[in-house]
């Protein structure tokens, strides 16, 4: 049985919950105070010290005002035709998203790891056995979605570990439990994969067209990943996520690397016998 | 208040810009989040660069020294100093790999899997087995050379040890390290590295067999050890070398395209125009022309090295340059640009 999450970014209300739920559960270090300015958001990115993290992006797109605009209306972001022509969805949005590892079908960090610590564990999540890990770090730079950083001052490598004790003990994970809007859904990967269907059908009903799920083969889960296990209802392009739109398995050409370099070998053998010629 | 100021004043609402996030402005085509990197660069300090510069030297020390063996061109100056340097190159590795580890005593978890797809797994079994054979090619000739004394055990290892056999053996190997440092690299989402795939290997290992030439002159040259050939088929090897090296590095740059910037930024150029291509190729390869004194030798060996050192350093700060450059990757990341496994070489 594969878990996984599926997180519905549409009803996401940036509470951060997720963010200490997971802090508190899984007794993270902190981060630091570090004001970044930009917005609500102060821990910026995932990292090996926040495994789930809530981005604020301000959408000011359609910003004119004009006729009798019904402010209530506008709260409740309601598109249908209004009186009097006023446009609707006019002030500037916010569209929220609480990140989290993608745990790829083909794992690129699971593939980079020389001491075998990443593995895929009983509820097929990518999981790093931290009493293994040597902090090579080299699964750091191997993940397309910039999810695993190593702790200073600990040296090793973490990310979410899908609450791999509270699974083992029938328990959801910890940000999925906090979750007070169920942005943050826990379950089995197919069942998850109907509702992100569904839940995009009935929104483009609603006229949001631009619904798409992140995290399949087609999109985001590409170029060998194979899809993720943590999919992702957006609103907008994977870039204003901060996400890739065509992430790809780095290791797809070691194979295609070792041909080109065992060329390259025979060829400067051979420019050095050619040197020891008289 | 009239209507035009009204209307005015509406426009101007929605037009206002909030002073600290710029970058949602709707009129950019770039879209990113607040410029923060979308995927995170290796963590690794010099340690890393200069195993790759050693590991490169290794290689081509191991390449030359056994070509001259296999073709008969015995010269015992030569033969005694790749197989010392195989062994010091192969003690400094994995003391400079493990030092750069977050977690150093726990080094020997690298052999508790071998991963084909892992190029840090290959590398780590690869350095395992060529480490020691290099230790036993090294044992004979030192007890060849009496420096464990002559002894009932010096007999022994001059006896049981096929130096040459073995010689011939570590070859294969010793070039894949060479090589996979350059794979290392490119095997992961870093868009400078992993564009380059094909090249990342082979203009590491040119390098590599172009530093470890000029090293092998430079020690003969300062101990006024080695033949008179020796010299001359160094030279001329090294010639050839680096316009190998040459045509591989014009290659990757082709490849990277613009997402080879970080080469030339303010902070990398120095190293890269300046110390690579410059002081570390285009020098030595004058120098190597014209008529042959030790002086001039020992300049282009001196620069051909410190010019390797650089393009090490280089490569790996322009792949910490090219992960944090949102643009750089999500230009990358897209279907276009992306290499299917199923993809022909």
């Amino acid at each position: 049985m594969a878990t996984g999450f599926l997180t519905d970014t549409t009803v996401c209300i940036g509470c951060k919950a997720c963010e200490v739920a997971c802090k508190q559960w899984n007794q993270i270090p902190a981060d630091g105070y570090e004001l970044t300015g930009d917005s609500y958001d102060n821990t910026k990115q995932l990292s090996g010290t926040t495994w789930r993290h809530v981005a604020f992006i301000e959408n000011p797109k359609k910003r004119r005002l004009t006729g009798d605009v019904d402010l209530v209306a506008l709260a409740e972001d309601v598109r249908e035709q209004l009186p009097g022509g006023a446009e609707l969805d006019a002030l500037g949005r916010w569209t929220f998203m609480s990140d989290v590892c993608k745990h790829c079908v083909e794992a690129p960090c699971q593939q980079a790891c020389p001491t075998g610590a990443i593995i895929r564990n009983e509820f097929d999540n990518v999981y790093i056995q931290p009493d293994i890990c040597n902090g090579c770090g080299y699964c750091v730079p191997a993940c397309p979605y910039g999810v695993i950083s190593q702790v200073p001052h600990d040296g090793r490598a973490f990310k979410c570990t899908l609450c791999y004790d509270r699974q083992r003990d029938g328990l959801e994970p910890a940000c999925a439990k906090a979750c007070p809007t169920n942005s943050i859904m826990f379950g089995e990967v197919e069942e998850l994969k109907r509702v992100a269907e569904e839940r995009v059908a009935t929104l483009h009903d609603k006229g949001y067209t631009e619904a798409f799920v992140y995290g399949t083969p087609e999109v985001g889960g590409t170029g060998g990943i194979g899809g993720n296990h943590s999919k992702f209802i957006l609103l907008d392009d994977p870039e204003t996520y901060n996400l890739a739109s065509h992430p790809f398995l780095p290791q797809a050409k070691v194979k295609g690397a070792l041909v080109t370099s065992a060329i390259a070998a025979g060829v400067l053998g051979a420019v050095v016998a050619f040197a020891f010629r008289d | 208040m009239t209507d035009v100021s009204q209307e005015s004043r509406q426009q101007q609402n929605g037009r206002i810009e909030s002073s600290h996030h710029p970058e949602t402005d709707s009129q950019r085509q770039d879209k990113n989040y607040y410029g923060i990197p979308p995927i995170k660069k290796a963590h690794w300090t010099w340690q890393i660069p200069i195993y790759f510069w050693i590991g490169g030297i290794s290689a081509g020390v191991q390449l030359f020294t056994t070509l001259a063996n296999v073709l008969g061109h015995k010269d015992q100056a030569l033969t005694r100093i790749g197989r010392y340097t195989a062994l010091i190159t192969m003690i400094l590795s994995p003391i400079l790999l493990i030092w750069d580890l977050g977690r150093p005593e726990r080094f020997y978890n690298m052999m508790r899997i071998w991963k084909l797809r892992s190029p840090m797994s290959n590398q780590s079994w690869a350095l395992l087995v060529y480490g020691n054979l290099s230790g036993l090619i090294a044992a004979r000739q030192a007890a060849e050379d009496g420096l464990l004394g002559r002894n009932f055990l010096s007999g022994l290892l001059t006896k049981l040890i096929p130096a040459r056999l073995l010689g011939v053996l570590a070859l294969p190997v010793a070039l894949f390290v060479g090589s996979n440092t350059g794979t290392l690299l490119s095997a992961t989402s870093v868009p400078i590295w992993a564009r380059n795939w094909a090249f990342m290997g082979p203009t590491f290992l040119a390098s590599g067999v172009s530093t470890a030439l000029s090293y092998l002159s430079l020690v003969l040259h300062l101990g006024r050890w080695g033949e008179k050939k020796t010299h001359h088929v160094l030279r001329r090897a090294e010639r050839l070398t680096i316009l190998v090296e040459t045509a591989l590095i014009a290659a990757s740059l082709v490849r990277m395209g613009k997402w080879g910037k970080p080469l030339f930024s303010k902070e990398i150029a120095p190293l890269f125009v300046g110390g690579t291509l410059l002081a570390g190729i285009a020098a030595p390869f004058a120098l190597l022309f014209g008529r042959e004194t030790r002086g001039k030798s020992i300049l282009a060996s001196v620069l051909a090295l410190l010019g390797g050192l650089a393009f090490r350093f280089a490569v790996v700060l322009a792949g910490r340059e090219s992960a944090d450059d949102p643009e750089a990757y999500f230009s990358f990341a897209k279907k276009e640009n992306v290499v299917e496994p199923q993809d022909n070489i």
